[in-house]
């Protein structure tokens, strides 16, 4: 692929002890492109995540984001993370400050903004995400719905080139998920790049560039939505898509 | 919470008074221990602007003619005012214990925080920390008290910035004791605590670039100490009584001044009843103070859920 590619994976692998959980995975993204990873539960599409932002180290391969080796052993990891949004299946609050306090807490105690900055751009976000009547309940007072779209707001507080999403969704009862559905086709709209691991296949089918489909740490089949759905080469992509259909 | 409904039975209402009573009873009982407490201090400060310095604040004799006065109590009239005449040495005591107990606390605290800290998320520093935490809390309290007393004799090396302050030097002893004892102890209380703050915490910090350090501080920590008040607040109460081992390196605190009152007057029975009830006092102090912390940094949503 050409070298402009924004984020370009190239055969990372990683083991956990002896077991190897990401076999050779590559795939790439361009600037303003959203990529859904699917696959079965052990696949490695978490670690795969968290080697992008190096919550897990990769042993071997490449991770190139906007021409910087990320797997560099010199690389500055909160340098990197700063720049790079993560939002978590279980939401991962900080249970002990409000809404604007979660949100603050980056762009005051990373990027160095004054207190009353920090609370500005805070209350900023949560409206983008349609919480302005909730700045200063803690998480335990939110809704699940609530609370992730306060993840989300957390992690574009720091204004980041790249949104990592593991499962938004999977955490939420199913009247909860469409309000944080549509927080990121908002997103989608806006142009953020994002790599999204989702069983919502109707999101993925609606806005992803490209599907990548994980089974044990391989990228068994990777394509736009409407190849992946509709005429999967691998037996293997057509039975977990049928598997997660009759789920829905 | 108190919910706005009316008891609805009669047992209930009952029992609700009951509650509100023992409460107020508890409360001017607390109330009347510290104001005899406190003014007996402010008069001794200024010199005996109430009653000479040494004197009880209630003359003796009047005690003892009133409690006389009153039918069935005559008997006791004699020991109401000997406990009278004490008073003036308990209030003594009493300071020294609680500034010793207090001054050790928290700076006991600023060393546990770092020890547990250090247990939890360090490396080499967890094994520095085990042993310390291991060593003080393996040995004896008077062992470490007679070691640093007598054994170092660091009450002859005082800095001059700090002698003077209490009665004897010694008591500067007893306080760096009880500081690294406790904070020994007080690591272990919140080390347990801090382990109980979800991994996910922990992933979130650093996922929005903050270090492991920063993360600890800004996210760990605010959680852990909340986490830690019901537990810490036992180290508290132990603290208030085991300062009474201060006594066995002379440091003139409550203990020790009644036990030098008892060996003049041999009332040790009457003398150590009336010394054990200012050190209740004393711990229901600290245990109901410390609830009322866990209920004003309670996290909304979250936590201190007290049957009503
Ligand atoms: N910290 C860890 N230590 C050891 N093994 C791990 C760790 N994290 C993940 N694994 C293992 O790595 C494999 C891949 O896990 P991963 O969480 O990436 O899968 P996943 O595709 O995200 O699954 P799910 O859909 O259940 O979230 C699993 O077998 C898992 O047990
Ligand atoms: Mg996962």
């Amino acid at each position: 692929m050409s070298d402009d590619d924004f984020l370009r994976v190239t055969d990372v692998s990683k083991w956990y002890g002896d077991e190897q959980v990401l076999n050779e995975v590559s795939f790439e993204m361009n600037r303003g492109d959203v990529t859904v990873l699917i696959g079965p539960s052990g696949s490695g599409k978490s670690t795969m995540l968290r080697c992008v932002n190096r919550l897990a180290e990769a042993q071997e391969g490449s991770i190139r984001l906007d021409g910087e080796e990320v797997l560099s052993p010199d690389l500055d990891v909160n340098a990197l993370r700063r720049e790079v949004g993560m939002v978590f299946q279980g939401f991962n609050l900080f249970a002990h400050l409000t809404a604007v306090g979660n949100v603050a807490l980056g762009p005051r105690r990373v990027l160095g903004l004054s207190e009353a900055e920090a609370r500005d751009r805070a209350e900023a976000q949560l409206e983008r995400v349609g919480l302005g009547e909730q700045f200063d309940s803690y998480p335990a007072e939110l809704s699940g719905g609530q609370q992730q779209r306060v993840g989300i707001a957390r992690a574009l507080a720091m204004q980041p080139k790249l949104m990592l999403f593991d499962e938004p969704t999977s955490a939420l009862d199913p009247e909860l998920i469409g309000e944080v559905l549509e927080v990121m086709h908002g997103l989608v709209d806006e142009g953020m790049t994002m790599l999204v691991v989702t069983h919502e296949m109707s999101f993925a089918r609606e806005v992803a560039d490209e599907i990548v489909f994980l089974d044990d740490g391989h990228v068994i089949e990777r394509g736009p939505p409407e190849q992946l759905f509709e005429n999967p080469e691998e037996d293997r992509t057509g039975r977990f898509l049928e598997r997660i259909a009759s789920h829905d | 919470m108190a919910s706005a409904t009316r008891p609805a039975t009669v047992r209930e209402r009952v029992a609700d008074s009951d509650r509100s009573v023992g409460r107020l009873l508890l409360l001017s009982v607390g109330a009347l221990f510290w104001s005899w407490l406190v003014v007996s201090w402010v008069n001794r400060w200024l010199g005996g602007v109430l009653v000479p310095v040494g004197q009880p604040l209630l003359p003796p004799g009047a005690v003892e003619a009133t409690v006389a006065a009153v039918p069935g109590l005559a008997a006791y009239a004699a020991d109401a005012a000997f406990v009278v005449d004490l008073t003036p040495e308990l209030a003594r005591g009493t300071w020294l214990t609680v500034v010793i107990t207090a001054v050790s606390l928290v700076f006991g605290f600023f060393i546990a925080v770092p020890l547990a800290v250090s247990r939890v998320y360090g490396r080499f520093s967890a094994w520095l920390s085990l042993a310390y935490t291991e060593l003080l809390r393996g040995t004896p309290l008077l062992a470490q008290l007679f070691v640093l007393y007598y054994g170092l004799n660091l009450a002859s090396y005082v800095p001059g910035a700090f002698s003077g302050v209490f009665v004897r030097d010694v008591v500067w002893v007893a306080i760096l004791g009880f500081t690294l004892n406790g904070a020994a102890y007080q690591a272990e209380y919140i080390r347990g605590a801090l382990e109980s703050v979800e991994e996910g915490q922990i992933t979130a910090g650093r996922a929005i670039g903050l270090s492991k350090l920063e993360t600890i501080y800004h996210v760990v920590l605010p959680q852990g100490l909340r986490y830690a008040i019901p537990s810490w607040t036992n180290e508290f109460v132990y603290l208030i009584k085991y300062s009474s081992l201060a006594a066995f390196i002379t440091v003139p605190e409550l203990y020790y001044r009644a036990d030098q009152v008892a060996s003049e007057t041999f009332r040790y029975t009457l003398i150590f009843v009336v010394t054990g009830v200012t050190y209740l006092a004393l711990v229901l102090t600290a245990s109901k103070l410390m609830e009322r912390v866990e209920e004003r940094v309670a996290i909304p949503g979250l936590g201190v859920e007290r049957e009503e």
